[in-house]
């Protein structure tokens, strides 16, 4: 027997809200949707009238039901926004190749400018080939650390006051429940807030954050949007789906306890006496990190090196790898120096260009980038460096090193080690 | 198998890695025991202690751990008085299986009955003997237990022991209460807790201490002995438990104690890493609080953060617009609505949040919302108006 909708329309109801077991008929949904995320976002006070906004586009269902949403939003209640798509290409053949056209076409439906930021060009990796070093566990890292930086570097080339992002109630419930797990109390802090970015960085909202997963697919079937639905081709071993797979388990039951697990989230709070890391700026790359130097540039600099788990895991398994590691260099490093002093510098200068590449290339900035300009600068001062010391007096900046491997994480006593061997970024 | 302690035949392995015979183990358990009541000093010399058993594995062997501290005649002695009780469902095998586990030590246990829990004029029981139950107030509870969903029936069991072990503690002149979770159980309770939204009240339920109420502590001293550790421990003493504590299946407590279960295996660190977790988080502390207003069935403090938008105001605005036709909006209004449609809601009992934050926390008033029947609407009522 067809349920009648729950707002007395007089149609039939097309399904039943899991946020509150109300029915609901096509079109009465729609329009408690689209409420619901404009009550998000003015009682949230994610957006002021006349800020540019990059929309995080994927090209997956929240993303496009986010971009459809926020232009309809702006549109009806005269936000009064510059909205804009942004996307990021980790290079995954069978499966971003594909989403990123689903984003153009994102861009033509919803006449938004669209720019596309790509890791080969980035960081000089594409995920295939990052995949290809270090297997099929933990790439995920790789993968969320780098995105969440190009996400910055795309927003600061398009200069918008803020990027709006695709997160959904179960992408918050699920990160609480796996911070909890990780025992990660930071991060447990900080990921149910609906605005997030510390002073100097671009903010990040999340406008869908009290919207359900399941009415995003409805939505977006409902609405006929087109999307991208397949899975990351490397996402099945991600530690995530562990939280995931409770989730879902948990949703089964009790359909409300995704809202129950983000309303713990916001009312909980962290004991004063704990401490937490405080966020700063990388002393290489320049942006937002909890470290000296970001996660970013140690996973890139394993990379880079051939030692690609070294941002993986404890502080004290990379400190040793780099120790081997840097004994190996340190033999080789001698004949050479033997040989010829100018092979260093030369060897640096060649490293280096993974990076430095990236401001000449095509998608990114034609050399107005600050991010890169930042960079550039970074790594002249620690070439001058190299300069002054390496060649000499080798055992000065190995002393650095032990001063910096007290902190607590060993991303810090890579860079130490970087600068006293000459190896360069 | 050489015990990593002493250098003698290992007989346990514990985390899959770690030897130890069997009397380094026991050692290492009473010491954990012990260490949890003194490191946060407590106690005060024989004080009343109200010791409340399940005749579950982790209440056998803090009736054990107990016994044994006790009878101990040197400066380790427990110096305790303790008073045990048992509050039962009606089960009476269990009731007499409990007695005799404590004749074992002689000690007498209190038997109550978890029909009590409306009875206004508790009195002092007889030891050692079955409960007399109030007809009125079993069938009082057990309507209010008909056709509840089974998460919400494992949660308010929970707060209705937890009420009933402090009427009892008062009535017998005790300031503490030990009970028996583990860590496993914790950090199951944990996850519980976050995923019907106590994520605020986690320091008492979860931590050493519940101090909730004014006058009466909760103790939680076996908080660092793990599942793995009791079975152990049992094995050694050759302590049998009466039944298992299991939560209702297909309820959110018996699915994350599944999930738990099974991540433990592969990843053995999971479960000290949740409680560890639990350790560092607190309670939300606002000193410009004038009066402090308590839930009155979980007596969780209902002063709350200041958030712009939380999930609660969320949810009861998705109930707002699912009972409102699509309408032609004014721009300027906040919430994309006319004034009065609030109050159209609120007039039509609809809400989907009854009594927050005026006599209930947002959990058990998630939880009122959900045992729909009338009669025990009224049952509760009574409650909130008392």
């Amino acid at each position: 027997m067809p349920v009648p909708c729950g707002t007395g329309c007089g149609k039939n109801a097309a399904l039943k809200r899991p946020k509150t077991g109300d029915a609901l008929c096509k079109e009465c949904f729609f329009w408690a949707f689209e409420t619901e995320i404009h009550f998000t976002i003015t009682k949230g006070e994610l957006f002021k009238r006349g800020d540019s906004v990059a929309v995080a586009a994927s090209g997956g269902k929240d993303s496009t039901v986010l971009a459809h949403t926020l232009k309809t939003l702006n549109e009806r209640y005269d936000y009064g926004l510059n909205l804009m798509l942004l996307s990021i290409d980790e290079g995954i053949t069978g499966y971003r190749d594909d989403s990123l056209e689903t984003v153009k076409q994102n861009r033509d439906d919803y006449e938004m400018p669209l720019k596309i930021l790509s890791y080969k060009d980035l960081y000089g990796w594409t995920m295939d080939e990052i995949v290809a070093q270090i297997g099929r566990k933990n790439n995920c890292t790789f993968c969320g650390v780098f995105r969440r930086q190009a996400l910055d570097r795309g927003a600061a080339l398009l200069g918008v006051k803020c990027i709006a992002t695709g997160h959904n109630a179960d992408d918050i419930a699920e990160t609480v429940l796996m911070n909890v797990l990780r025992g990660d109390i930071a991060r447990l802090k900080r990921c149910t807030a609906i605005t997030t970015g510390s002073e100097g960085t671009i903010p990040r909202v999340k406008p869908l954050k009290y919207t359900y997963e399941k009415e995003i697919v409805m939505y977006a079937h409902y609405k006929k949007l087109v999307y991208f639905s397949t899975e990351c081709v490397f996402a099945p071993n991600a530690y995530r789906g562990h939280a995931r797979a409770l989730l879902k388990d948990l949703e089964k039951i009790r359909p409300t306890c995704i809202m129950d697990i983000i309303y713990s989230g916001e009312t909980m709070s962290i004991k004063e006496e704990v401490t937490l890391p405080s966020q700063r700026i990388c002393t290489r790359c320049k942006f937002v990190s909890s470290q000296e130097v970001c996660k970013a540039c140690v996973l890139l600099e394993g990379l880079n090196k051939g030692l690609p788990k070294l941002g993986i895991g404890k502080s004290s398994k990379a400190k040793k790898m780099l120790e081997e590691y840097n004994a190996r260099q340190n033999t080789l490093e001698q004949v050479i120096d033997d040989l010829n002093d100018t092979n260093i510098k030369k060897k640096s200068g060649k490293k280096r260009n993974g990076l430095t590449d990236k401001c000449n290339s095509k998608t990114c900035c034609s050399g107005n980038c600050n991010s890169t300009q930042n960079n550039m600068e970074d790594n002249s001062k620690i070439n001058s460096l190299l300069d002054e010391y390496s060649l000499k007096e080798t055992d000065k900046p190995v002393q650095q090193l032990n001063d910096v491997s007290d902190d607590e994480e060993g991303c810090s006593s890579s860079c130490g080690r970087l600068g006293g061997l000459g190896v360069g970024f | 198998m050489i015990c990593k302690k002493c250098g003698a035949l290992g007989t346990i392995t514990l985390r899959k890695k770690d030897i130890y015979c069997d009397v380094c183990f026991s050692i290492n358990i009473v010491h954990k025991f012990r260490g949890c009541i003194g490191k946060n000093k407590i106690l005060s010399k024989d004080e009343n202690v109200l010791i409340c058993l399940s005749g579950g594995k982790g209440s056998t062997v803090l009736l054990d751990l107990i016994h044994n501290g006790i009878v101990l005649d040197n400066h380790k002695k427990l110096r305790i008085r303790p008073l045990f009780l048992h509050i039962s469902n009606g089960d009476v095998d269990r009731i007499n299986n409990i007695i005799k586990q404590c004749k074992l030590y002689s000690f007498d246990v209190y038997i109550a009955n978890i029909a009590d829990y409306f009875e206004p004029n508790l009195k002092i029981l007889n030891t050692n003997s079955l409960p007399i139950v109030n007809a009125e107030h079993n069938e009082k509870i057990n309507n209010m237990f008909k056709d509840i969903p089974l998460s919400v029936y494992n949660d308010m069991m929970l707060k209705i022991k937890r009420s009933l072990f402090i009427k009892y503690a008062k009535l017998l002149d005790c300031e503490l209460i030990f009970t028996a979770e583990t860590t496993t159980s914790l950090a199951i309770n944990l996850l519980s807790n976050i995923s019907i939204g106590r994520g605020s009240q986690i320091e008492n339920d979860i931590g050493f201490m519940d101090n909730r109420n004014e006058k009466i502590k909760i103790i939680r001293p076996m908080k660092d002995i793990s599942q793995e550790e009791l079975d152990n421990y049992m094995r050694i003493k050759q302590l049998t438990c009466i039944n298992f504590d299991h939560h209702q299946e297909n309820s959110i407590q018996s699915v994350i104690s599944n999930f738990v279960g099974d991540l433990q295996e592969n990843f053995p660190a999971t479960v000290s890493t949740v409680c560890k977790t639990a350790d560092k988080i607190g309670l939300h502390n606002d000193n410009k609080i004038k009066k402090d207003m308590k839930c009155i069935i979980c007596e969780s403090n209902l002063n709350r953060k200041n958030l712009k938008l939380s999930a609660l105001e969320a949810t009861e605005f998705s109930r707002l617009v699912s009972l409102l036709k699509p309408q032609p909006t004014p721009i300027n209004s906040n919430d994309g609505l006319h004034t009065e449609d609030w109050a159209v809601v609120n007039s039509m009992h609809k809400s989907m949040f009854p009594f927050i934050h005026k006599t209930l926390c947002f959990s058990c008033s998630r939880n009122y919302a959900q045992m729909s029947q009338s009669q025990l609407t009224q049952t509760i009522q009574e409650l909130i108006l008392t």
